[in-house]
């Protein structure tokens, strides 16, 4: 009795001993740093930046319609930002999600070391500098880049195609840049996919497309969700992408918080919008976890 | 040191940080907190070398970045370079401290015209550095010559896309202020709400808000853009190919002066480069590669005549009168904001 | 197996050559670079001129190794040398340390059970989660607040926070997999708690460690966001550097610069996917 208690307070000091120091890291550096944020939020903006501590809702106000005073107007654009960094994150995840899935399964199809020199090749620009990625599509799409120079010495097109500093090619870089997050997952799953079911569907007289809707997808549906989740997140804060591929024209949350805190020094401003997108991303988050442990438990119980 | 074998990885690049931020090779440091592109490496080489002295050089590309930074603590830097209203700013934050630059040798070589800061008319603390005007920079291939803001924006309604225009709001609204009558410091909400009208009037055939637009002028892929006159040294070098102008509407000017912060670690070395910036060989030199306007008389006579003659670099009398510069906003400058958050999201 | 699914030859063919293209988009942008970084032509990179290693010299030699173009387009090599270093010190040190604190944590989490596990993982994968900008941004308001001054040992701590959590993540799934009587085994024949971790954790565990350091090493060196906010004097990284030269223009140099970052990764990231699938 006096032996396991023993064990059990040094279990005990090795379980604090461990945990401390990754503990304290997230408490000082993660947690309270979030902490301040959130008061900062409620907090009246400095006139050159930082703040004045008084309370001052209303930079929420002007992102949502309430509460306002006399100097913060209730602007629908901020919204607007907003929904059109929902709508490029989301076609973030379609376009990383039509490309990887079809690889996935293309992938998954080969064998031997075949298979394994082209999973290191799939995987290897996912080390790539974001940066460098990036800056790889800023000259393949400028007006004198790649694309249009060659499109034009084959004759498809006379003008110089205007593809930078668009929409378009916003979500063409955070394809490029994401397409590994979304691929890895796909493939995890489909690698496990149980051929037995998708024959029995095809003996059963199902067609190519039925039996890809009725069983193929919902059989890898873990790996797509969670692929678009990892794909969504940094796509929906991301303020790189479009500073260099939207010309600045392009506007997304994550730009807005830049410009209120580096240059019109509208810190909690930028502390509100920063905690839309937060409380955004772990509301997404906690539905997909709640999701995937539900799913566990029913799978191994 | 002996038993460096044992200390781990980490410990020692934490120890190598440590020791590296102040660098002991040579005397002192010295460290700059400056735009980019906006002072000669030979200057700087020159500087190191005649004081040894360890001069590190780091780069913003706004005033309020550069405020941002140093009001987040960011206390290392010794000399930066606020453009006249963040001066004024600064100083009244008690940011800055005095230098005494007035009383050095090489001070009756300023212009007496340069000393534009309200808080300090007299330079007890600041050291006026460059001035220029902010135009356009254009492709001579696509334009044959401009002369004004209203061909500018003409072209580009004929041309969507090939023009551009600064990514920074005073810059940008300031151009809008200046078609539509009204003072680029303007706190009057109607005139400002003008001026964005005006701006987002073009917008369609703006290709771009940015800075970086010098190789896209240069390439074809954009055929004007507003810019810093700082652009005349890539117009020399390609004075066929591209051309810089100062619209005859008017158009900004901006004038920067070399401050010491409260917080600098090395005073004497900041006082020491302050009076070397003020020799006229020294300032000629830097003059040279900015392809800004002077604030030195005496280094202006030993430029080369194409940069003393140049009408953007040194404009005449009646051009200079069109210019204006920004003044501190307080709480106006909220307004300009939010109509910029809109210009470029509209 | 597959062959019968796809069972039209068509399909199939098909199939196959969008492997191609995928492959072709991953890598055609960057071989773009590293075409354009032997591209002699200053002003228009997509024009071929003629073949030059110009652009490497300058990063090595400096300015007046190259054409006379070069002045204006180019950085100093001791400025090059600066932030490779920076990156180098915050990489090494981020990633070492995040390594001994996700491993210990990820130990802590397989063996023991105790009240509030479940809440204590879904915090430490948190950082993981929260977008790299709210983060940047939180810690800026931190160091202000609490009066660092900052520097490099900022942007390592920013970095060790949440690097930790992805080394525990890479750890954890390794021990998943580990069975834990040989811990109990050895801790019956009398080992002390350190030597059956160096004998028998450690071994077990070590490709998720090696792994999980060489992950946080290279996100350590890629990162912008987090780095943009928190870097301060002289703490500029390499990839802030880049960032600066990219918005002050395109010039021939950042492609020489970015190929040989590059390569420098890959070859990291090939070691590290070799050792993975050597133990696998």
């Amino acid at each position: 009795m006096a032996e396991t208690g023993a064990t059990a307070s040094r279990n005990r000091r090795t379980l604090i001993l461990l945990l401390a120091p990754l503990t304290i890291l997230l408490g000082v550096f993660f947690l309270i740093p979030l902490g301040i944020m959130v008061v900062y939020s409620f907090l009246e903006p400095g006139l050159y930046g930082g703040v004045e501590w008084n309370w001052y809702p209303y930079n929420y106000g002007r992102l949502i319609g309430w509460p306002l005073n006399d100097y913060e107007v209730f602007d629908p654009i901020y919204l607007k930002i907003f929904l059109n960094s929902l709508q490029i994150a989301l076609m973030t995840v379609a376009g990383t999600l039509l490309l990887s899935y079809p690889a996935a399964f293309w992938v998954a199809s080969m064998k031997g070391p075949r298979k394994s020199l082209v999973l290191f090749l799939v995987a290897l620009p996912f080390f790539a500098n974001m940066l460098v990625r990036i800056y790889a599509w800023l000259l393949l799409l400028r007006p004198t880049g790649f694309l249009s120079t060659l499109l034009e010495s084959t004759g498809l097109i006379i003008e110089p195609l205007d593809l930078l500093f668009t929409n378009f090619s916003v979500i063409v870089g955070m394809v490029y840049v994401l397409t590994p997050f979304m691929f890895l997952p796909i493939y995890a799953n489909v690698e496990k996919l149980d051929y037995s079911l998708v024959r029995a569907s095809r003996d059963l007289g199902a067609t190519n497309v039925q039996t890809l809707w009725r069983i193929i997808l919902p059989l890898t549906a873990p790996g797509i969700i969670g692929g678009s989740v990892i794909v969504f997140i940094p796509a929906l804060g991301n303020f790189i992408v479009p500073s260099l591929l939207g010309g600045s024209k392009v506007q997304m949350t994550g730009n807005l918080i830049e410009r209120s805190f580096l240059q019109s020094r509208d810190w909690p401003f930028g502390a509100a919008l920063a905690l839309l997108i937060m409380a955004f991303v772990v509301v997404l988050f906690s539905l997909q976890f709640s999701r995937q442990s539900k799913s566990e438990g029913q799978g191994t119980r | 040191m002996k038993n460096v074998q044992n200390v781990s990885p980490c410990l020692m690049a934490i120890a190598v940080s440590a020791g590296l931020a102040t660098p002991a090779a040579a005397e002192g440091s010295l460290s700059l907190y400056n735009w980019g592109d906006y002072i000669s490496p030979d200057v700087i080489d020159k500087f190191g070398k005649e004081f040894n002295v360890a001069v590190t050089l780091d780069t913003y590309s706004t005033n309020e970045e550069m405020l941002a930074r140093i009001q987040a603590g960011a206390t290392g830097y010794d000399l930066i370079w606020p453009s006249v209203h963040m001066h004024d700013t600064m100083q009244k934050l008690g940011l800055l401290q005095e230098t005494g630059v007035n009383k050095m040798p090489g001070f009756e070589n300023i212009d007496p015209g340069a000393l534009r800061s309200k808080e300090d008319p007299a330079a007890d603390y600041c050291l006026p550095y460059a001035w220029g005007a902010v135009g356009i920079l254009y492709n001579k291939t696509a334009i044959p010559e401009l002369t004004s803001w209203q061909q500018f924006f003409d072209y580009g309604a004929a041309n969507p896309g090939k023009i551009a225009m600064l990514d920074d709001l005073r810059e940008t609204l300031g151009v809008g202020l200046i078609m539509t009558g009204a003072s680029v410091n303007s706190a009057n909400p109607d005139e400002i709400a003008k001026a964005e009208e005006f701006i987002l009037a073009q917008k369609p055939n703006i290709g771009a808000f940015a800075y970086d637009v010098i190789p896209l002028v240069t390439s074809g892929d954009m055929a004007a853009a507003h810019y810093y006159v700082g652009a005349v040294l890539n117009v020399n070098q390609n004075p066929d190919l591209l051309g810089f102008v100062v619209p005859q509407e008017g158009a900004t000017m901006y004038q920067e002066d070399i401050c010491l912060l409260a917080s600098a670690p090395n005073r004497d070395n900041a006082l020491k480069f302050l009076e070397f910036m003020m020799r006229p060989d020294v300032s000629a030199m830097n003059t040279e590669r900015l392809t800004n306007g002077s604030v030195n008389l005496k280094a202006i006579e030993l430029l080369p005549v194409e940069l003393k003659n140049n009408p953007s670099i040194n404009p005449p009398p009646e051009t200079r009168a069109k210019l204006q510069i920004f003044e501190d906003l307080g709480k106006a400058l909220r307004v300009y904001t939010r109509a910029w958050d809109r210009v470029k999201t509209n | 197996m597959f062959e019968r699914i796809m069972s039209s030859k068509g399909w199939w063919r098909l199939f196959q050559a969008y492997g191609l293209v995928f492959l072709i988009f991953l890598y055609l942008p960057l071989a773009l670079i590293f075409v354009y970084s032997f591209n002699a032509n200053p002003i228009n990179m997509a024009v071929w001129t003629e073949f030059t290693f110009d652009w490497y010299k300058t990063i090595f030699f400096g300015a007046g190794t190259a054409g006379s173009f070069d002045a204006a387009f180019t950085e100093s090599p001791d400025r090059i040398f600066e932030v490779v270093r920076n990156s180098a010190i915050v990489a090494l040190s981020a990633s070492t340390i995040s390594t001994v604190i996700g491993t210990a944590t990820a130990i802590a989490i397989r063996r023991y059970d105790f009240v509030g596990k479940k809440v204590y993982q879904a915090l430490l994968v948190l950082p993981m989660i929260v977008p790299d900008i709210v983060l940047g941004i939180a810690l800026l308001i931190f160091f202000v607040g609490a009066g660092f001054e900052l520097s490099l040992l900022t942007v390592i701590i920013g970095h060790t926070t949440f690097l930790s959590s992805y080394v525990f993540v890479v750890v954890s799934a390794r021990l998943a997999g580990m069975d834990m009587s040989l811990e109990r085994a050895s801790a019956d024949l009398g080992a002390g708690p350190l030597t059956t971790f160096r004998r028998v954790t450690l071994p077990q565990i070590m490709p998720g460690v090696v792994g999980g350091f060489l992950l946080a090493f290279i996100i350590s060196l890629d990162d912008v966001v987090i780095t943009y906010f928190i870097a301060g004097v002289g703490s500029q990284t390499l990839p802030l550097f880049i960032l600066a030269m990219m918005r002050r223009g395109l010039r021939p140099q950042i492609n020489a610069l970015a190929i040989l970052l590059l390569s420098f990764t890959f070859t990291v990231a090939a070691i590290g996917l070799y050792l993975r699938s050597r133990k696998s």
